[in-house]
């Protein structure tokens, strides 16, 4: 069996995208856009290494500022749709033809980004490696009792399993485009990474073991990664923060919102690169309804978080009344209405399957978990055990750069992605156009 | 040295290395090295930095002094010190006249800090902000550097030719057409050497303008006695103290040693709690810490003291303060042993009914003397202002101030000093007056040269030079000696003062004053003043005439005073201990005038009074009376360096001859909001057990119950470092925030950087509303805590904060990599980030005022304070050297050194007889959020506020 003869028209429309001679015009403006937007990130991060974090618009207390809150916030993206990635290789489910291989991009170019953060955030950036745990001629280990060195190992394993599980989906395809490359210059590139796959049966049975397997790597780790980034704020003494519930918090309101990245990056994949057959409505209905649950979970965790700084002790109270009433409330009221009343609009069918629901509903999640985030990182600092402490914290432009430009190296390695490698799965689309001819 | 290649050198560095002697010397110094036997890599490379490290060192001797005579006066000091020793030389510094006993620590060939004197009666071994500072001015890099006019590059014999062509032009004229002006003070030498000025050039006219020396005290006692006298106060014998205006404990001569002897007889277990009773204006830190305060208009304060002397004396009036009676009752308790002090800035009359209440109730606490300083007022500076006005002044000399900054708006003097052809002002650094004059003379900072003082009670005290002059630079005394035609070189001119009082055993006794700094037994002897029965105290009202129209108080500023420390980073920084404002003022006002205004903190109000006008931003502030504005000087500066220039408003605008501390004003709020930079919000404490009140001086708190830890409690070593703050004797005067400052190398940040909330002070002081309706206050300050169960430690992934085997709470500059998490996990939020580099910048530190055994820390690494450790080790090193233990005590921070109340407690917890551990045995003690259960090592003693609950 040769692969040529084994892509069917399906599986030939998206590999061919990825084989294309020409870019397309919007293709390249997109390019263009988002490596503008690199550009400011590179300023941005090179004003910080030169200048110092001072740059920014954080202080004492507000030690962490947007930092941070895009940290939380992207790992919240490459966690919640790797989650979903993995789910769907578990249990072969239909859905993973479709969704399956940009979930598992979506992840990994996420966690890139969010990777960046606990570099960039130090005061002494350039120094990063000490929290590896190397033998340095000082004879110290890093502080393993820091939710900072947990982080460091939970982030790292992240990305490497996030990587693997993309990578590992990916071998087949590589060695479909390896076959089909127009030039022998690109053929030796992807015969290089499809790792000498031959489409033997024995090939086909080790990967769909080592996809499992890295697919239940995945289960886990998402609990942990986002709990370990909770953890940063749940274990410290701040009232406003010092709240077992905050893992939890983080898992469910990062799990809506990776779901909603994924639905909206299918409804934009899908007009874009005409793939309504491969990505149908049938996958169109169960995202929204998987966004629309996760969504009522996270209100469900919203109205816990009121309720439990209710009933707590009068300090954590104040932090709580002030969070929600103080000068950052706005972030908090829009977090509870992005997250939960927008995605009601998925109840409708014709929302789910038509383009601007989804596109909507991705967008309000995202800002949502990105307001939630900075309405716990900056409104649960306003008060801290001693009344005299106060301040304020207004980010700069700077800072700000450092979200947009996030944005945009997202973005491009988003494009580079659906432009070089296929965007679904063609082994999955094969199979399912298979068993639809049977 | 000897050349390099001289054999016998070595050989004499051989035989020297046999000597039994230098090896026992060698063992005991490093017994770690001689007992680790056959040297490993490792020690040979330490040896070998070492080696290094000494070679370099001492090529940093500073080679930019020219040593013509040792620094030193008393010749017991040991010539060849080790470099790098500390030397400590006992002087004075002067603010406003009366001088404040200090110790300067001089190191390698700079002097780095300023102590209290623990002999000087104004100190008694504390210093305040002011004193403290001077370091920075000191050092100031932008000192004038050279004499002569504007622009040109003299030398040390350009000065001394100018000086001399004045002293030839005036001898010219026997001194006619010439004037000198020059702050009034209490200087014994100034004052002979104006003399010798007038003896040798007798027509010469000699003025004095300080904006903050009144004349108003002096006319009060005018008015009751006939005659002037200053009024030196006993607050350890004083049973209860009515402070009326002004500050008793920030303001005036004796502010340290008042405060001081308040909270001394606050501890007396002995004797009962003194009573402190104000009544002011605004919120002073006598009246906020006072058992109960008066908010009034400074207008109705004259006549309310009147309303309590009426009480006293039996009179019934019918119009007067609900109050008045009530604080009458408690000055007839008190008798003999009560006190009213009065603000400078209250008019004369005031000060003369609290001469009647004294003479009513005989208070023995209170001793009038001989006025130490005359020259008070504005006579003087009117009278040279006609002088000039009509050209009569042909040749002005300005020795220090700045008239052309705070001279009284209808004066315009700025005006008038440009008229004068020929003038010459002795200053440190570039301002407006110098900016005028036509030429200019680079000043001696006092820690640079010789001369005397007298303290409050008249206690003289001597200054001599704590480090060599680097530059060519004259003093006040210089000047005037060499145009008295004087040698006046060195420390002549204060021989001369002395020698005649001194005849027998003048040397021994000069050598003794200036290593004490202070003369023994020197102090005034009281005054014998009969009454003048022609003054009837009592005309006049009891009650305040309602007034039309706002009233205007202008007070001195806690931080920058009248102007003069405009260009100190360290106190523009510094916040004002009531409002916390930092880089710049601020028209303070009663919170309801401020509603009736439609005013916010920061709205800019108009103020306007005989036709002088400034704009400025409100400062609603519980505790101001209402009706009235309270606005600070010393700011609005245009010539104050790249620090000072332009930071606030300049309220001399409105200041004149006639009321130079209160008038009339119309209010009303002008359009735009200005940038106000507060370093605290919230001044309640919330219900929260914050700053603990406790009814009387015995009261027990319970010990918190100890609460589980994950962690295996701190083993409890020898010695255990603890510090307790007592706050009950905390007066909030910021005292020991400068020590900490000047100390540790703490950066100031600038304006821009204070107003993103980036301050880096070691140790706050937190100001706390105390529950009463007269909107009283506490203060707490708040170093590291230095918890056994720290908090910070855990969270730091690189184990950048540690602990130390002696319980302190360690900072590793060098492990740091900035995560900033430490500073989050800290629930008293005392760390602090470099977010920017302390070294660079307009507010940077100037090399020179930092202190050596400080590290500097770069950007990106947290800091905090770390209880002196530098000071710890020193301590640690000597007894290790002596083979003794350390004694209580021996060991201070500086915040404890620099404390005038002594609130704050440094020692050795280990050792149960040490002052901590027995204050930690008080049952006031308490540690701040111990229900966190982080063990701090600072912990506090409640504040003793009789009819509290506990």
């Amino acid at each position: 069996m040769t692969a040529d003869s084994a892509v069917q028209p399906g599986a030939r429309q998206v590999a061919d995208r990825a084989l294309a001679r020409g870019y397309g015009a919007a293709w390249l403006a997109a390019l263009a856009v988002s490596g503008a937007l690199i550009g400011l990130l590179v300023w941005t991060l090179g004003a910080a290494w030169i200048r110092g974090v001072g740059v920014w618009g954080v202080n004492i207390p507000f030690v962490w500022g947007f930092d941070l809150i895009n940290y939380a916030w992207w790992i919240g993206v490459a966690n919640g749709a790797s989650l979903f990635a993995a789910i769907l290789v578990l249990r072969r489910h239909d859905l993973r033809t479709a969704v399956n291989r940009f979930a598992e991009a979506t992840a990994l170019m996420a966690v890139v980004c969010a990777g960046l953060f606990p570099i960039i955030h130090l005061g002494r950036p350039w120094l990063f490696y000490w929290v590896f745990p190397y033998p340095a001629t000082t004879e110290l280990w890093p502080q393993f009792r820091s939710t900072l060195t947990w982080d460091f190992w939970a982030i790292s394993t992240h990305a490497l399993v996030t990587s693997l599980l993309w990578y590992v989906g990916l071998i087949p395809d590589l060695a479909t485009l390896r076959d089909r490359a127009p030039t022998r210059w690109r053929a030796q590139v992807y015969g290089l990474l499809a790792l000498g796959w031959r489409f033997s049966l024995r090939h086909w049975a080790y990967h769909q073991v080592a996809y499992r397997i890295v697919a239940v790597l995945v289960l886990p780790l998402i609990l942990v990664m986002q709990s370990t980034v909770a953890f940063e704020f749940a274990s410290t003494l701040v009232p406003g923060w010092h709240d077992t519930r905050l893992p939890l918090h983080f898992v469910t309101s990062g799990l809506a919102q990776g779901l909603a990245t994924v639905l909206f990056v299918a409804a934009l994949l899908r007009r874009t690169l005409r793939l309504e057959r491969i990505i149908d409505d049938a996958d169109m209905n169960l995202l929204g309804r998987l966004v629309l649950a996760a969504s009522l979970a996270a209100g469900y965790l919203f109205l816990d978080e009121a309720l439990s700084t209710w009933l707590s002790d009068p300090v954590r109270q104040r932090a709580g009344l002030e969070r929600f009433t103080g000068t950052y409330a706005p972030f908090a009221i829009l977090a509870f209405l992005l997250a939960v009343l927008v995605p009601q609009i998925l109840w409708w069918r014709a929302a789910r399957l038509g383009f601007w629901g989804p596109v909507l509903v991705g967008l309000s999640v995202n800002a949502a978990v990105w307001c939630d985030r900075f309405s716990l990182l900056i409104g649960g600092l306003q008060r801290g055990h001693l009344p005299s402490l106060g301040g304020t914290y207004a980010p700069t432009l700077t800072e700000a750069g450092l979200l947009l430009g996030t944005l945009g190296l997202f973005a491009a390695l988003m494009l580079l992605f659906a432009r070089f490698v296929p965007v679904v799965a063609l082994y999955e689309v094969r199979h399912d156009e298979h068993q639809e001819r049977t | 040295m000897a050349p390099e290649d001289d054999p016998s050198r070595l050989e004499r560095l051989e035989r020297l290395a046999d000597d039994p002697a230098l090896r026992r010397r060698i063992r005991d110094c490093f017994p770690d090295v001689v007992a680790a036997g056959p040297l490993d890599r490792r020690t040979l490379l330490q040896l070998a930095a070492a080696t290094l490290a000494i070679g370099g060192l001492s090529g940093c001797d500073d080679d930019r002094v020219v040593r013509e005579a040792p620094l030193l006066s008393h010749p017991e000091l040991p010539p060849g010190r080790a470099g790098g020793e500390a030397v400590r030389i006992a002087t004075t510094l002067d603010l406003d006249g009366y001088g404040l006993g200090v110790v300067a620590t001089h190191r390698d060939g700079r002097a780095i800090r300023i102590d209290g004197n623990r002999r000087h009666p104004a100190s008694l071994g504390a210093a305040d902000v002011f004193a403290q500072a001077e370091i920075l001015a000191l050092h100031d890099p932008e000192r004038w550097p050279a004499p002569g006019r504007p622009g040109s590059t003299g030398s040390r014999t350009a000065g001394e030719r100018q000086l001399d062509a004045w002293r030839d032009a005036l001898r010219g004229t026997r001194g006619g057409g010439a004037a000198v002006l020059l702050p009034p003070s209490a200087s014994p030498t100034l004052a002979r050497l104006l003399a010798a000025l007038a003896a040798a050039l007798p027509e010469i006219r000699v003025h004095h303008w300080s904006p903050l020396a009144g004349d108003d005290a002096a006319k009060g006692a005018e008015l009751a006695f006939g005659r002037a006298a200053d009024l030196v106060f006993d607050l350890r014998e004083a049973d209860l103290v009515l402070s009326v205006g002004g500050d008793l404990f920030a303001r005036g001569p004796g502010r340290l040693r008042h405060a001081a002897d308040w909270a001394a007889r606050r501890r007396d277990g002995s004797r009962p709690l003194p009573r402190l009773l104000a009544v002011e204006t605004g919120p002073s830190l006598a009246g906020l810490r006072a058992d109960e305060r008066l908010a009034l208009p400074p207008r109705a304060i004259g006549p309310f003291l009147r309303a309590v002397l009426a009480d006293l004396a039996g009179e019934r009036r019918a119009d007067p303060h609900p109050a008045a009676a009530r604080f009458a009752d408690d000055l007839r308790r008190a008798g003999t042993g009560a006190v009213v002090a009065v603000g400078a800035e209250q008019p004369a009359e005031t000060h003369a009914l609290a001469h009647a209440i004294h003479r009513r109730l005989g208070s023995v606490a209170v001793r009038p003397i001989a006025p130490l300083r005359p020259g008070g007022g504005s006579a003087s500076i009117l009278a040279l202002g006609e002088e000039i006005a009509a050209g009569r002044v042909r040749r002005l000399l300005i020795l220090g101030g700045n008239p052309a900054y705070d001279a009284p708006a209808d004066l315009g003097f700025a005006g008038l000093l440009a008229r004068v052809p020929e003038s010459l002002h002795l200053g440190l650094t570039p301002n407006e007056t110098a900016g005028l004059c036509r030429a200019r003379l680079p000043a001696a900072h006092p820690l640079e040269s010789f001369g005397d003082s007298r303290a409050y009670d008249g206690t003289a005290s001597f200054r001599q030079p704590a480090q060599h002059r680097l530059k060519p630079c004259w003093s006040a005394e210089e000047v005037l000696a060499r145009l008295a035609g004087e040698a006046g070189e060195g420390r002549s001119a204060l021989a001369e003062t002395w020698r005649p009082l001194w005849a027998e055993g003048f040397d021994t006794r000069i050598e003794a004053a200036l290593e004490a700094g202070v003369i023994e037994g020197s102090a005034a002897e009281p005054l014998q003043l009969t009454w003048r029965d022609s003054f009837d105290p009592l005309a006049g009202p009891t009650a305040a005439r309602p007034a039309g129209g706002f009233e205007l108080l202008l007070a001195p500023d806690p931080s920058v005073l009248d102007g003069r420390y405009a260009d100190n980073g360290w106190l523009q920084e510094l916040p004002k201990p009531v409002t916390k404002q930092v880089w710049g003022n601020a028209a303070l006002l009663g919170p309801a005038t401020a509603r009736r205004l439609g005013v916010a903190r920061g709205d800019r109000l108009l103020v306007e009074s005989a036709g002088r006008r400034i704009e400025i931003p409100a400062w609603p502030l519980a505790g101001h009376a209402e009706g009235c504005l309270t606005v600070s000087l010393g700011y609005g500066r245009t010539v104050a360096g790249r620090v000072g220039s332009g930071i606030g408003i300049d309220a001399y605008r409105l200041r004149t001859s006639q009321d130079p501390w209160i008038t009339g004003a119309a209010v009303t709020r002008a359009p735009g909001r200005a940038t106000v930079i507060s370093a605290q919000d919230r001044f309640s404490q919330e219900g929260q057990p914050i700053l603990r009140l406790v009814p009387t001086r015995e009261t027990e708190i319970p010990e918190p119950a100890p609460q589980p830890s994950l962690y295996p409690a701190w083993p409890s070593g020898a010695p255990a470092w603890g510090m307790t703050i007592d706050l009950d004797s905390c007066i909030g005067c910021n005292a020991c925030m400068v020590a900490c400052q000047s100390e540790n190398n703490v950066p100031v940040v600038g304006p821009e950087e204070a107003e993103r909330g980036r301050l880096m002070h070691w140790l706050r002081v937190d100001r706390y509303e105390v529950e009463s309706p007269d909107a009283r206050s506490g203060f707490q300050p708040v170093p590291c805590m230095h918890c056994e169960a720290a908090p910070c430690e855990v969270v730091c992934p690189v184990n950048a904060t540690v602990h130390s085997s002696e319980g302190l709470n360690d900072m590793v500059y060098s492990r740091c990599i900035g995560t900033r998490t430490c500073s989050n996990n800290c629930p008293y939020r005392v760390r602090r980030f470099n977010f920017t580099d302390p070294r660079e910048g307009p507010y940077a530190t100037p090399a020179d005022a930092l202190n050596p055994q400080v590290t500097i820390r770069g950007r990106g690494v947290m800091e905090k304070c770390t209880f002196c450790v530098q000071r710890i080790s020193e301590g640690r090193i000597a007894a290790r050297l002596e083979g003794r233990p350390i004694p209580d005590g021996e060991i201070s921070t500086a915040c404890e050194i620099a404390c005038p109340t002594r609130a704050i407690t440094f020692g050795d917890l280990s050792d149960p007889q040490s002052r901590v551990a027995a204050s930690r045995q008080e049952g006031r003690h308490y540690p701040l959020l111990g229900e966190l259960n982080t063990r701090p090592r600072t912990t506090y003693l409640a504040r003793v506020e009789p009819g509290s609950g506990s």
